[in-house]
């Protein structure tokens, strides 16, 4: 009997202790989801207010001539790739992982320490990455795509979905596409193919900013699931160990009795 | 006075949202100043001070490190990647 409850008791403790681990670490990833929710919705809020002065850009017969928006083939491809800072977070930076797979030949500009570790590169984390950060980082990428280092650039993110739902993807940034909308007879100072040269890496960092701050916001959510399963299957151990190590005391003391019966009774 | 709506926008949320009557600062071609009825344009800001004239008459400023001006028949937009009030 002795060696086989212990052992019960020992594996019982271990995944207590491990049930406590998914338990904080689901805590703390409820507590920063309002948060991260916020952030998302404000950066998304800013690179659409950006999006709709570029789309208006797109649309002046003088910006067509622009290097951003002319379409060369695609040699080479640059990927930001944006994935989490830590694991433990179901299959989200897996899944970001494998859409990259996709691009062998791409440049890679990775974010996120999970992504720097994979892809060599400068690491910046995806839960303290700052405007500054994006925009010294876009007037770069600007600059190499006008003269003509690179022919595309993508940024691969979480999309948000739900709370329950998150999915990796890929958004092409550059070159621009032209807006579909009707021209306008807005005026822009002090001329059209200049703005939008101003506008570009504005555009593209708060592009960039709003994917950090959603595929964040995705990470915390896909942390908050796994860990809220992990938990209920560690839950589910912890009772049918208890149920073996009742099983296997009630028959040791079972055993006892009828020892000290039988020995009585001789 | 007239007022108009202005919002200033930026990735870490909405800096100011309400109606003024005119707002100075730096623009691509020069220092300029937008009130109520301005014709629709938008223009690049350079980075400097501006400052609000607001609805009660005060005087709100604040530092930009640039951004975009929007003009439009509804609002007013600023969008600054970062701005601090003064």
């Amino acid at each position: 009997m002795g060696a086989d409850t212990k052992q019960l008791r020992n594996r019982i403790k271990s995944v207590n202790s491990t049930l406590h681990l998914t338990k904080a670490m689901g805590l703390v990833a409820s507590s920063k989801i309002r948060r991260a929710g916020d952030a998302m919705n404000k950066g998304r809020e800013y690179a659409d207010s950006v999006c709709k002065v570029v789309d208006l850009l797109t649309l002046c017969p003088e910006c067509a001539k622009s290097p951003y928006m002319s379409k060369r083939e695609t040699k080479k491809t640059r990927l930001i790739v944006i994935a989490g800072d830590r694991g433990l977070a179901g299959g989200y930076n897996v899944n970001v992982f494998r859409l990259v797979k996709n691009y062998p030949e791409a440049e890679i500009i990775p974010i996120g320490k999970r992504a720097c570790e994979r892809f060599a590169g400068e690491c910046y984390y995806a839960e303290t990455f700052k405007y500054s950060d994006a925009i010294s980082m876009s007037r770069g990428l600007c600059e190499d795509f006008a003269s003509g280092k690179y022919d595309s650039l993508g940024i691969v993110y979480t999309r948000y979905v739900s709370m329950m739902t998150q999915e990796a993807q890929i958004m092409w940034i550059l070159p621009l596409e032209r807006s579909k909308a009707k021209p306008t007879g807005i005026l822009f100072e002090p001329d059209e193919a200049t703005m939008l040269n101003t506008v570009i890496p504005e555009y593209v960092a708060g592009m960039l900013m709003a994917a950090v701050r959603e595929s964040f916001a995705s990470e915390v959510a896909a942390r908050r699931c796994a860990m809220d399963s992990a938990g209920k299957n560690a839950q589910q151990m912890i009772d049918d160990l208890q149920l073996e190590y009742n099983r296997a005391r009630q028959g040791a003391i079972t055993q006892e009795i009828t020892e000290i019966v039988a020995g009585s009774g001789g | 006075m007239n007022t108009f709506p202005l919002k200033i926008s930026s990735p870490d949320g909405s800096f100011f949202d309400g109606n003024i009557i005119k707002i100075s600062l730096r623009g691509a071609e020069g220092d300029l100043a937008v009130m109520a009825g301005h014709v629709q344009f938008v223009t690049s800001v350079k980075p400097c001070d501006f400052h609000l004239e607001l609805e009660d008459g005060s005087v709100k400023r604040g530092h930009t490190d640039g951004g975009i001006l929007t003009v439009s028949e509804k609002a007013v937009i600023f969008l600054t990647g970062s701005m601090q009030w003064l």
